[in-house]
């Protein structure tokens, strides 16, 4: 059962932390209905159906058409949201609006140069070459031949940027500050730190490594342009579920609801494929220990663990690995994802670890690390039976300089030994 | 100071509640969450009298928690904490890493 609890009958006793202003916060039933609607936009940011290309489409010319635009004349589909910025830094030329002998490969009609050539030998042969000639091969079977695709500028603001700050100011104008802020608080911070914070942002880190590492010369400037010119489609949930059934964002929730990341120029309208697989843990972060944590349809994929991007060759020595191994890894946040892979409990094991320290709060164990500061961590049995009446055990990581297994569980809650004395504990 | 899982729930005086916090809303259930798990769906939950829950405004989860009258602290997992009225500082778990420190996922 749930008590309704107004937020103004709040003990005269307890300071009240809040005055509300202008229309001020939304009461319990309106936050609860703010937060169906956040979890409704958050599913559609992590959906992995594959993408409604007729109402996708639909919805894009509706936003150019809201936006002023003219109607796009070529529509074009891509598998993910690499190959989406790969075909964006193929089809745009600052110079002529069109791939032209900075182009590259099979996109241009005369070849790679020696000067545009990545490094490595035979650019067919590379990663990025065999991408680049993948994409260009996508573009032509839809009927379009890549050096005479000429895209015009690119519409963001007008289609994105400025209808977004045009909502948010008249929704803070009719809320008035605080109430903005509480909104915003029941409405969508919650899926922008998901969605924005927790896979857009390694999303684009992963990109911009990927897009400008072998990149041939002319064509790395475009892939960092694309980077800023691209609209994020089903990610843009992590800010439309705070404007919901707004009309002037109707275009983009429209593409939200059915596509991926996707670059809107004056001419041409690159689209992308909703990732088919998104691993995250409890704290929502991309995480997975078995390939990767996102996986496009396409075959692009992030590796992460606990919200860190891994290297591909590194995720997959992951289920390889020995204590010897670890030890050996001169990368200390790669040898800290191999840690935590292999598991905190059997390296203890395996290195036949030190316990330094028992009390009532759990066990203190200490390893050393060669060129590294010593690893320690408690040793903790949760407090409630599993169903099976076992109790389950689990391992945390504490500052180097921790004594005491008591002072170890303190830490992970910001307190000193002496503060920690939990009067109960489930 | 209650102890559920991942999470603490700490006493303090009122008059260390900061000014300037926001209401940390209810799930779309209609519930004051105090951390929720992503991958399980599981909560701390708590219900109870005159309960309110609080976030300081650039933040996601809840820090502070008032209770007027009484609250009980309910999860999935582990079992239920009965908490007098007061004020209380919500402390989710976190682990070290080299130079900085991570939330635990549990």
């Amino acid at each position: 059962m749930t008590t309704e609890t107004p937020s103004d009958h709040v003990d005269p006793g307890l300071r009240t932390p809040h005055s509300p202003e202008a229309a001020g916060p939304p009461d319990d039933r309106s936050a609860a209905a703010l937060a169906r609607t956040a979890d409704t936009w958050l599913a559609r940011g992590l959906a992995t159906d594959p993408a409604d290309r007729a109402t996708a489409e639909a919805a894009v010319r509706q936003a150019y058409a809201g936006a002023g635009l003219a109607t796009p004349e070529t529509i074009i589909w891509l598998g993910s949201p690499y190959a989406g910025a790969l075909a964006a830094a193929l089809l745009t030329d600052t110079t002529s609006g069109a791939a032209g002998p900075g182009g590259f490969g099979a996109a241009g009609p005369g070849g790679p140069s020696p000067a545009t050539s990545p490094p490595g030998g035979d650019p067919d042969k590379s990663p990025t070459g065999r991408a680049l000639a993948e994409v260009t091969a996508a573009i032509r079977a839809q009927g379009h031949e890549p050096h005479r695709v000429v895209t015009g500028r690119s519409v963001r603001a007008r289609l994105r940027t400025a209808p977004w700050a045009e909502a948010r100011a008249d929704a803070v104008t009719r809320l008035g500050p605080a109430g903005w802020a509480a909104h915003w608080a029941a409405g969508g911070q919650r899926t922008w730190h998901l969605l924005n914070e927790r896979l857009v942002t390694p999303l684009r880190t992963r990109l911009t490594d990927e897009l400008t590492r072998e990149m041939p010369a002319p064509l790395v400037g475009r892939a960092r342009t694309a980077l800023l010119d691209v609209v994020f489609g089903q990610h843009d949930a992590a800010w439309l579920s705070a404007f919901d059934n707004d009309p002037r964002v109707a275009g983009l929730a429209g593409v939200a609801d059915a596509a991926g990341w996707w670059w809107p120029y004056e001419r041409v309208v690159i689209m992308t494929e909703r990732p088919v697989r998104v691993e995250r843990d409890n704290l929502g972060r991309l995480h997975h220990g078995d390939g990767p944590a996102l996986v496009y349809p396409d075959g692009f994929g992030l590796h992460a663990w606990r919200g860190m991007p891994i290297p591909a060759d590194v995720a997959a020595e992951l289920p390889r690995l020995t204590v010897e191994r670890i030890r050996a890894e001169r990368n200390a946040e790669v040898r800290r994802v191999m840690l935590e892979h292999f598991g905190y409990d059997r390296y203890l094991r395996e290195s036949k670890a030190r316990a330094i320290h028992r009390d009532a709060y759990g066990v203190l164990w200490r390893i050393e690390l060669p060129q590294d500061e010593p690893l320690v961590m408690v040793e903790v049995v949760n407090a409630t039976p599993e169903p099976d009446g076992t109790s389950r055990t689990y391992w945390l990581r504490v500052p180097p300089q921790t004594r005491t297994a008591r002072a170890g569980v303190a830490w992970t809650f910001g307190l000193t030994e002496q503060e920690y004395a939990p009067l109960v504990q489930t | 100071m209650y102890r559920q899982g991942d999470v603490l729930v700490h006493p303090i005086d009122p008059a260390e509640v900061p000014a300037g916090l926001i209401p940390a809303g209810r799930d779309a259930r209609g519930r004051l969450v105090l951390a929720r798990g992503e991958a399980t769906g599981h909560a701390h939950v708590v219900n109870g009298s005159g309960v309110t829950l609080w976030a300081l405004p650039d933040q996601t989860e809840p820090s502070f928690l008032l209770i007027e009258g009484y609250g009980r602290l309910g999860h999935e997992e582990h079992g239920p904490i009965p908490l007098p009225a007061g004020a209380y500082r919500v402390v989710r778990q976190r682990e070290y890493l080299p130079g900085a420190w991570r939330p635990v996922a549990d």
